[in-house]
Formats: C-alpha cells, structure tokens, sequence
C-alpha cells in the first residue's frame, strides 16, 4: 500500500515533481517576502532612530502606521 | 469614497489578517493534500496522474484571477486616480506570476503521461504563457522606470492590452481543436466533474487563495513601510 503511494502507479515521477515544484516555490517567495518585509521594517526604524526627539515625536504623531510598525517591532524583538 | 482604502486604515487590518491566516493555514493544507494524495480516487483514464490537477487547476485559476484584479484596478486607477490601487496591483504582479508560471510547469508536468508530450503549441498552452509574458513585462516596468507616473501609465497601458488575452485563455479549449480538455467546472451549467475529485480541488483552492492572500498581505505591508519611510522626514 505504501509502495503504491510513492509510486502512484508508475505516475509517482510526475504527482511527486509538480507538487514539491509548487510547495518549494510557495516557500521561497514566502521566506523572501518575510525577509524583504523584515529589512524595510529595520530600515524604518533605522530612520526613526535618526531623527532628534521632536521630529520623532512628530512623526510618530501625524502617522498611526509609524505607531503600529513601533508597536510590532516592540512585539517582535 | 475611498478612504476606507487609506493605508492607515488598511494597516492595522492587515496585522489581523496575517494572523488568522498563519493560524489556519497549515490545517487547511494538511486536509487538502490528505484529499488530493490519498482519499481521493485515480481517474479511470488518467489513473494516479489527475492528482496534479489539484496543483495545476487553483494555480492556473489564481494566475488569470490576479491580472483580472489588476486590469480591473487599473481601469479604475485611470478614471479615479487612486494611487493606492497602483500599490496594490504592484503587491498582485509577482503572486499572479508565480502562479502562472506554475500552472505553465505542473501542466508540462501532467501533459507528458497523459499527452505523451511536454510542451505543445496549442491555444490554451501557448495562451498561458502570453499571459506569463505580460505579467513579466507588467513588473519589469516597476523595475526599469523610476518615474511614478510613467511607471503608472506604462503598467497600466500593459494590463489594459494583457486583458484582452484572458479570454483567448478562457475559451481557447471552445474556438479551436486543442491538446487541452474543455473546462470540466462551469459556474453555469453542470460540472463534468465527480464530487469526490471536486472536493480536493476545493479544499486546494481555499489553500492556494490563502496562501496568495498571505503573500499580498505581506507585500502591500512592505509597500506602506516603503512609502512612510520616503516621507518619514517630510513631516
């Protein structure tokens, strides 16, 4: 039974090739996706971190999604 | 009108969802490749081979779906200017490509058992990889132009002439003789498709729509993070 699964009766080749092809693709854009969204969020902080505290404070201000991306990188490091 | 559009408005929401997304995602996987792999039956023509179908089907639908999506925006882009739609069309391109090419390499894959042949020029297959081709022209005009506003007409321009190839892809198995089969799923009409096989297929689309959904979400936060970075010292 087992033998049968691996083989797919003599159709294995083709059944076991496309569906590695398509979940190894899925998974290296997933993991350069993460890393490129990764290495802006550093950035963006990175910038932050270079402003005096009053032009932190504003932009921080004026900007929720410069709050949220704070607030996630707190969560996440 | 569009302000619930508004990247400000959309980030939080995203978080969320890429949340619920990662939670349920590998369940949903585990239960459609247990369908796909082991309880669904071989076909009485094809044998074991139809399970391809299971990756080639939702990767093909999702690749026609995601240039849909961006002629659809651009369109409305033209008419509205909304700059955020460009945004959103650039985070579709690269999952609608990906797709495409991968409905273009587990149709190969299935056409040799059951066609005896790789590649063939036939509508349907040559029809995909024009689309291939349009969704590559379609970012490398992200890649090569600096200018927003051209690079806004330009992909506009490709997405507009693009579409005009997704229903030469749709009714290519109905105008000409094809290697390919006609469509077995019809959204009018009755399916030509068993229960048993039809159940997989969907569970695997659920997957693959989560999947790309996740991706988009993933590139549309990069793309906010990119924009507020530009303009952090503007305000």
């Amino acid at each position: 039974m087992i033998s049968n699964f691996v083989t797919m009766n003599g159709y294995g080749l083709y059944v076991w090739l496309s569906f590695s092809i398509v979940f190894i693709s899925c998974a290296v854009v997933y993991f350069k996706t993460k890393k490129t969204l990764k290495k802006y969020e550093q950035e963006f902080l990175a910038e932050l971190r270079t402003l005096t505290l009053e032009e932190k404070n504003k932009a921080l201000g004026s900007s929720k999604v410069a709050q949220q991306i704070l607030a996630t990188s707190f969560k996440t490091n | 009108m569009f302000k619930i559009f508004s990247p400000s408005n959309i980030y939080s929401l995203i978080q969320k969802l890429i949340k619920f997304i990662n939670s349920i995602f590998f369940l949903i996987l585990a239960i459609g490749l247990t369908f796909a792999l082991v309880l669904s039956p071989p076909d009485y023509l094809q044998g074991d081979s139809v399970r391809i179908m299971y990756v080639h089907v939702p990767s093909a639908w999702i690749g026609l779906a995601c240039f849909s999506a961006i002629t659809f925006l651009s369109v409305l882009n033209f008419i509205f200017k909304i700059k955020n739609f460009y945004f959103i069309n650039k985070s579709i391109a690269p999952i609608g490509l990906l797709f495409t090419c991968l409905a273009i390499v587990t149709g190969s894959l299935w056409g040799q058992p059951t066609w005896g042949t790789w590649w063939a020029w036939d509508a349907r297959l040559t029809s995909m990889l024009a689309l291939m081709f349009f969704y590559i022209f379609y970012i490398l005009t992200f890649k090569l132009l600096n200018e927003e506003e051209l690079i806004i007409k330009i992909s506009s321009v490709v997405a507009i002439v693009g579409s005009i190839n997704l229903p030469i892809i749709k009714y290519s198995v109905e105008w000409w003789t094809t290697l390919h089969q006609p469509a077995s799923i019809k959204i009018t009409g009755s399916s030509s498709i068993h229960a048993q096989m039809m159940t997989p297929l969907m569970v695997m689309l659920v997957v693959f729509l989560l999947y790309a959904a996740l991706i988009f979400l993933m590139k549309y936060k990069t793309e906010i993070i990119r924009i507020k970075k530009k303009n952090i010292k503007r305000n």
